[in-house]
């Protein structure tokens, strides 16, 4: 750890920071497992460096969050670089995203007459089979989840976020699917990808 | 119609037409300032690229047009905008160059010629078409 991130509980903290880019006490606690009396008081540690922004009860990374981070991760997570059980799992990942990606835009739009329109959700049967798709998407990261909870427990949070917001699919509540203000598998996948990257010490492409 | 000074992909289909001077963010810093400064409703925001994730807050906070000039309406800022319903013109290439971009071939001036031409005009965005998006001179 460094001077600015002394443990690993400034890491993850500023990590689901970053991660959500906007995010209150309890959300950063129920993403990292960290306590909320322990998040509010190494966000006001990060505030005071520089490295988040309060905006209310609100914490926004600022220009010096991602980096921060990368000097951090580059040491945390080195032998996680170089484990070649990971590495497999994250080219299969690479895939499986680009379907996921897909399959939320096929949520979100339908195809009629050759262009894609807005779906309002009145086809059940239509809306079934992408759920499901995107069941099996989801299951397909158990590997990877293994693999990098093999190095860092906090990995096998993400399980728990995406069967909880899957069970909501199932009773009922299709925003947590794809909305960005609910805890939706797409806000878990979009988190997950990004914490990958990092650990990894990888870009995003476009 | 006006004068079309980019066009892009239209990440959906929208009759709204937000008009605004635009502006470019190019670090979290930015959409702080702009945040702070309680004129978000004004702008059309200009960002690099499609994983440009610091516009989320932006998003959330009730931005009301965005062009990418990178990008996929697949991307995450593609679902993003559709769920926030923020019209969105990804990939932008300016109609007066010649210059596009490619994946992993495009280098800074790309980039930059487009911020350069684009930053401080007041636009609408027309996002009616089913595949192009269109970012057009206000009167």
């Amino acid at each position: 750890m460094t001077t600015t991130l002394p443990t690993p509980g400034h890491y993850d903290v500023l990590n689901a920071v970053v991660l959500k880019q906007m995010a209150v006490g309890a959300a950063v606690s129920e993403a990292t497992g960290v306590g909320l009396d322990d998040v509010d008081a190494i966000l006001a540690e990060l505030a005071g460096a520089g490295l988040v922004f309060m905006a209310g009860d609100s914490a926004l990374p600022t220009d010096g969050s991602a980096p921060a981070l990368a000097e951090v991760a580059a040491l945390r997570y080195a032998a996680l670089r170089s484990d070649p059980a990971v590495l497999a799992e994250v080219d299969r990942f690479e895939d499986t995203n680009t379907q996921m990606l897909a399959t939320m835009t096929r949520w979100q739009t339908v195809e009629v007459g050759g262009r894609q329109v807005p779906n309002d959700h009145t086809d059940p049967a239509y809306d079934e089979k992408v759920v499901a798709r995107i069941d099996r998407l989801v299951q397909r990261l158990g590997p990877l989840l293994d693999a990098l909870a093999a190095h860092d427990p906090r990995f096998a949070l993400y399980r728990q976020r995406f069967d909880a917001a899957l069970d909501a699919v199932d009773s009922g509540r299709r925003e947590f699917v794809s909305s960005p203000t609910h805890d939706s598998v797409h806000t878990v996948w979009f988190e997950f990808h990004e914490d990958l990257l990092r650990a990894l010490g990888r870009a995003r492409t476009e | 119609m006006g004068d079309v000074l980019a066009e892009g992909y239209n990440v959906f289909n929208t009759n709204k037409s937000p008009e605004g001077v635009i502006k470019y963010l190019g670090a979290p810093q930015d959409v702080i300032g702009l945040i702070q400064s309680g004129k978000l409703g004004e702008h059309i925001l200009l960002v690099r690229g499609g994983t440009t994730t610091f516009l989320a807050p932006a998003l959330s906070m009730g931005a009301i047009g965005v062009i990418t000039m990178s990008g996929a309406p697949e991307s995450h800022l593609g679902i993003l905008s559709r769920e926030f319903q923020t019209p969105c013109v990804m990939t932008a290439h300016l109609t007066s160059s010649d210059s596009r971009y490619v994946v992993g071939e495009t280098d800074d001036s790309h980039f930059e010629e487009i911020a350069r031409e684009l930053d401080g005009k007041r636009v609408r965005l027309d996002c009616t078409d089913h595949e192009v998006g269109r970012v057009v001179l206000a009167d």
